[in-house]
């Protein structure tokens, strides 16, 4: 069988792990010649999958697929209690809100380690070889800290009719893991992670 | 840049699998009654008054809705609108052109498929239909425009019968698949 690495339209797609055998063999299930060769099913196959992702991701909005029992914190909270409460949740990211709700920024494990000292934090990892290195750890200047002052503010935030695809677009350009969503006045009405996405995909993927 | 062009012709995928037994003999069985009506009509009466009813292109023809009858290329609209369209092209372009028959037999044939292509009538056999018009002789270039009734159109039709009473007798298969 020819190679078909050299066709623009054989890339690959995420998540279509289809090949010309499965085609085959399904075209051997259905009785009767298909006027069709298992090349060109498989670009209709491609293709017709690809927009239906499209169309699911379209149709799917944060307010479907949010958390609603989310972790927040306040302002003024110090850091240690927000770390805690991230800890006690398994979280790695929190809103933090006012007292009206109001979402006023957001705090992730980044900002953490960013305020400990350790330079490109890009995770946990970089804060333990910081650690090692300057043998001891950097956390202590931190104890009188309180929320605001590591928050990332503003925080980027979605309306509950925003569409997944959109989210999922704005998490990556932003490079960040979660977002939260608020109503028209800025309040806190739940809360879309990279998991939660990943969740409502499969879910709508399979049958 | 002429690598990419000689690499197309390498092919790019198979060929699909082989139809099974059962299928085989649906297509045989089609194809024999489908023909064999058609040719009984020619042979046992229309001979007799001069007339004819078995065109080559109804073999061709035969070979799509008994034998590929999911194919778009087989629904009723592609075979009597392609056999239809095409044979009055064909009439038209031997009218313009006779007798320079080397001019309009291509453009017989080109202009038959670019309309089917148009009118998403596309059947391979009516570029065979157009051609006839085209080469055939007096027997069929002093029919005119009748070409496209009859035997065109009436052949075309009685084969059509035979595929939806023959095609629905099979228990996996199923004709048309739409109509229009």
């Amino acid at each position: 069988m020819p190679d078909a690495r050299d066709k623009p339209e054989s890339a690959p797609t995420p998540g279509i792990g289809i090949k010309e055998e499965d085609i085959l063999e399904a075209m051997r299930a259905i009785p009767g010649y298909l006027d069709i060769t298992p090349g060109d099913f498989k670009e209709v196959y491609r293709l017709a999958f690809q927009h239906a992702l499209e169309r699911l991701s379209r149709a799917v909005t944060a307010a479907e697929i949010m958390t609603t029992d989310v972790v927040t914190v306040a302002p003024d909270t110090p850091v240690a209690e927000v770390a805690a409460a991230m800890g006690r949740r398994g979280v790695s990211g929190v809103p933090v809100v006012d007292a009206g709700r109001k979402v006023v920024g957001v705090i992730s494990e980044k900002d953490f380690l960013t305020r400990m000292g350790v330079q490109d934090a890009k995770n946990f990892m970089s804060l333990v070889a910081n650690c090692l290195m300057s043998k001891g750890c950097v956390a202590l200047p931190m104890e009188a800290v309180l929320a605001r002052d590591i928050m990332n503010s503003p925080a980027v935030t979605v309306a509950p009719n925003t569409p997944v695809k959109d989210i999922a677009t704005l998490l990556t350009r932003s490079g960040i893991n979660r977002v939260p969503v608020t109503d028209p006045d800025g309040r806190l009405l739940g809360l879309v992670s990279r998991a939660d996405i990943v969740k409502a995909t499969m879910g709508r993927i399979a049958p | 840049m002429m690598g990419a062009y000689f690499r197309k012709m390498a092919g790019s995928t198979q060929s699909p699998p082989r139809v099974g037994l059962e299928e085989i003999l649906w297509s045989w069985l089609g194809s024999f009654l489908g023909i064999g009506a058609v040719a009984y009509i020619n042979y046992g009466w229309l001979d007799q008054i001069g007339l004819f009813l078995l065109l080559g292109s109804l073999g061709a023809s035969a070979v799509l809705i008994y034998g590929a009858i999911k194919s778009p290329l087989a629904q009723p609209r592609n075979f009597l609108g392609g056999h239809i369209i095409s044979a009055l092209i064909g009439v038209t372009a031997f009218k313009l052109l006779a007798p320079h028959l080397w001019l309009a037999a291509p453009m017989a044939v080109a202009f038959s498929l670019a309309v089917m292509h148009a009118t998403k009538t596309l059947h391979p056999p009516a570029g065979a239909t157009a051609l006839i018009a085209v080469i055939s002789g007096p027997q069929v270039t002093n029919l005119g425009y009748l070409y496209a009734l009859m035997p065109v159109g009436a052949g075309a039709l009685v084969m059509l019968v035979v595929a939806l009473l023959v095609n629905n007798l099979a228990p996996k298969r199923r004709y048309p698949e739409f109509w229009w």
